[in-house]
């Protein structure tokens, strides 16, 4: 308990300098790449042969002085794999062909932290909501067998912006999501009893702005 | 169609001549065996198209009166306290590993047998013992022994089908199990794979056949001996060119031959694999499948040829064993009894399955009968990569003779005529009965069978229906769910509620098991969130 009392004290100590050299406002575009790992591992292993995927995504964040920021942005995920079926432990694929996308919209607002001695290294912290896409579309499907789906989760992450230039950043940090509503009630997800489409992301992100 | 016309003509001149020539031997000297092949060819085949008149039904007379069939010089069989017959005389015995020749000697000694033989494709041996002793007791005194891992008499196994007497032009049972959209999915329906038979035998070859018919009797009334006869066996024309029968044996004749004198494991063979989709005839399910002809089940006409061996627990296994030995991926086994369990099959379906065979037993047609347990098709129920098919009607009820059991896995058409005439029936092609079953005709009329003509008949039975299942095993193999445990997993999980048509979600009963099966669900197994 002491040292993330401690980690916030010297963090919010360390804001007030850098403050002075951050503008009021700051619209700053960002893309980043990640790489998820699904809480639905055997649901993701069983279509996808591994519960960790990219995503690729971009979005727009408005930093406030002294460091409060918000920020939109939509990322996507889309692999084919093959339809399958678990049995206990073991996955059998049967060689139909299964293209899921991914589509977050997330929103969030955080507070970054200026550190004194280290003006380049902003750490941050946010939590959000987000919108979240979910199609499947799988060889020989009947109508209606396809699913496009939309659902509410929730996520927060922490990480930190090194300012590589005036104009440039990057970023780096873990955000973990919580999807519920679109696995769970059928298909494998279903049957392995897994019903949470989020998962612990590690994001890399380019920011321009300052 | 005067030219047609003529190649009838021809041909059943030609067949007449050839089965007069065989006749004319009876009252000379007879030829020293029976079974014998004359010539690796034979006529064509006569196709009389649709049966309307089968004579063979669930409860009809005749069907009554085929099973008081008794051949003279046959081996006698016995009934046993359960009420299952057995063979006389002998007693399968399997001894634990590391036995030495003296212990079994003992065991033979104490157990008052006379010899002791081991069949090939067999882990156990049989034992004479005197004709007149109990087999039953027998067994049980040898399986008290510290020495004998299991001895059981050897039980007669019969086929599990009930022909049709009338005939229809539809095939309900294959969109009932949303075949067409399956076939979809897998156009080339298991052309990799090879399903074994394990039954009466296929017509799958054209070859003329020396054989000695022996004299019989039926409910009382005396047939005569028809001595010599030479007949002529064609190939199913539905089931494709010899190039789809891989390692074919017949356990009956003890030969490469495996000949259907009766026309059951023809029609089975047709649910499995009947051609698809050529214009011709029915269809079958995994129409591309080769298929394995093993026949280990006797029936009337080779009880009359006086085949030298019998349709026992004993030849069920080496049939089985034969089949996983020679490199069968579904093994089908539309046959089975009640009475005592059969360890000696048990262990074999379970080498089968070690060896990556998918295993699917009727359930048995019992249920009117006093329902007793199905010995066969209760083994099922311990083996995982093995399942116990039990019969649904056009109205997805259970059908009226399909066995209930805590052994039933699984349901799929079997069909009923109780309610829906002969359309309730599956329809194949396979021999043309009215000419097969001439013992069911007055003696007067009493003459040779032929097995060189063809038509589509209408069965019900757990027969059938277990032929659905390992059609739909031998197209999920195809698809690369090789592992005969998770096969039945996949037919489990998929199947459906016959009434609802709703996937049942793995809840089981003693009807259905876990449900009918679907064969499109099931080829196409889930996606991540449907």
């Amino acid at each position: 308990m002491r040292a993330p009392v401690a980690l916030v004290a010297v963090l919010l100590a360390g804001s007030s300098a850098y403050a002075q050299t951050e503008p009021a406002i700051s619209i700053r575009p960002f893309v980043f790449a990640a790489g998820e790992q699904f809480d639905a591992q055997t649901t993701f292993n069983a279509a996808f042969d591994r519960a960790s995927q990219p995503l690729w995504g971009g979005g727009v964040q408005v930093t406030f002085r002294p460091g409060i920021f918000a920020e939109v942005s939509a990322s996507r995920f889309r692999k084919t794999g093959q339809r399958a079926f678990v049995d206990g432990s073991q996955i059998f694929r049967l060689g139909i062909p299964l293209t899921a996308t991914l589509t977050p919209i997330e929103v969030t607002g955080g507070y970054r932290f200026h550190l004194r001695r280290h003006p380049r290294l902003l750490p941050y912290v946010a939590a959000g909501v987000g919108s979240y896409r979910y199609e499947e579309v799988s060889g020989f499907a009947a109508a209606g067998e396809n699913v496009d789906l939309r659902h509410t989760g929730y996520l927060g992450n922490g990480g930190i912006e090194v300012r590589l230039h005036r104009w440039i950043g990057l970023a780096s940090d873990v955000q973990v999501t919580h999807v519920p509503g679109i696995l769970g009630r059928a298909g494998i997800s279903k049957d392995a009893n897994e019903n949470d489409l989020g998962g612990i992301a590690v994001r890399v992100k380019a920011v321009i702005g300052r | 169609m005067p030219s047609a016309r003529l190649r009838i003509v021809f041909t059943t001149a030609a067949i007449a001549v050839l089965v007069l020539s065989g006749a004319r031997g009876r009252g000379q000297a007879p030829s020293p065996q029976s079974g014998i092949v004359v010539d690796y060819s034979a006529p064509p085949a006569i196709d009389r198209g649709l049966a309307p008149d089968v004579s063979r039904s669930p409860d009809s007379p005749e069907t009554t009166r085929r099973r008081t069939l008794r051949v003279e010089g046959a081996p006698s069989e016995r009934m046993g306290a359960s009420g299952a017959r057995y063979l006389a005389g002998r007693v399968i015995v399997k001894f634990k590993d590391g036995v030495s020749a003296a212990a079994k000697a003992a065991a033979l000694a104490a157990g008052a047998a006379s010899a002791s033989t081991r069949p090939s494709y067999a882990d156990f041996d049989i034992i004479s013992i005197d004709a007149s002793a109990d087999a039953e007791a027998a067994a049980r005194a040898l399986a008290a022994r510290p020495d004998v891992e299991y001895a059981q008499a050897s039980y007669r196994v019969r086929t599990q089908f009930t022909p049709n007497d009338t005939f229809y032009a539809r095939q309900w049972n294959l969109p009932d199990i949303d075949m067409e959209r399956a076939w979809d999915i897998q156009p080339q329906a298991g052309s990799a794979i090879t399903v074994a038979v394990v039954d009466t035998g296929i017509a799958y070859t054209n070859v003329t056949m020396r054989y000695r018919a022996r004299a019989f009797r039926v409910s009382g009334a005396s047939y005569p001996a028809l001595g010599d006869l030479t007949l002529p066996f064609v190939a199913a024309t539905e089931l494709g060119d010899s190039s789809r029968f891989v390692k074919p044996h017949d356990f009956i004749w003890d030969t490469d031959l495996p000949l259907d004198l009766d026309g059951h494991g023809t029609h089975v063979s047709g649910t499995i694999g009947q051609l698809t989709n050529n214009s011709t005839g029915t269809a079958g399910v995994a129409f591309n499948v080769k298929l394995m002809p093993v026949k280990v089940i006797d029936t009337e006409w080779d009880s009359i040829f006086g085949a030298p061996h019998e349709g026992t627990d004993d030849t069920v296994a080496r049939g089985v064993r034969y089949a996983a030995d020679n490199g069968a991926n579904v093994i089908n086994m539309s046959i089975g009894r009640d009475g005592p369990p059969a360890p000696v099959v048990e262990d074999a379906v379970k080498y089968a399955v070690g060896k990556g065979a998918f295993v699917a037993i009727a359930a048995g047609n019992g249920f009117e009968d006093g329902n007793p347990l199905q010995a066969i098709a209760d083994i099922a129920s311990r083996v995982k990569g093995a399942v116990a098919v039990g019969a649904i009607d056009r109205a997805h009820n259970r059908s009226y003779f399909s066995s209930t059991g805590a052994y039933v896995e699984l349901a799929a058409p079997g069909g009923s005529f109780r309610g829906f005439g002969a359309e309730g029936g599956i329809l194949q092609q396979t021999l043309d009965l009215n000419l097969v079953d001439t013992f069911e005709l007055p003696p007067a009329a009493f003459r040779a069978p032929r097995f060189d003509a063809l038509a589509y008949f209408y069965f019900i039975g757990t027969s059938q229906s277990t032929a659905h299942v390992s059609g739909l095993a031998a197209m999920l193999v195809q698809q690369g769910v090789t592992d005969p445990a998770a096969v039945e997993a996949a037919l489990e999980r998929f199947a459906i509620d016959p009434a609802t048509r709703k996937p049942r979600g793995k809840v089981r009963d003693n009807e259905f098991g876990f449900g009918e099966i679907s064969a499109r669900d099931t080829l196409r197994g889930l996606g991540l969130a449907k």
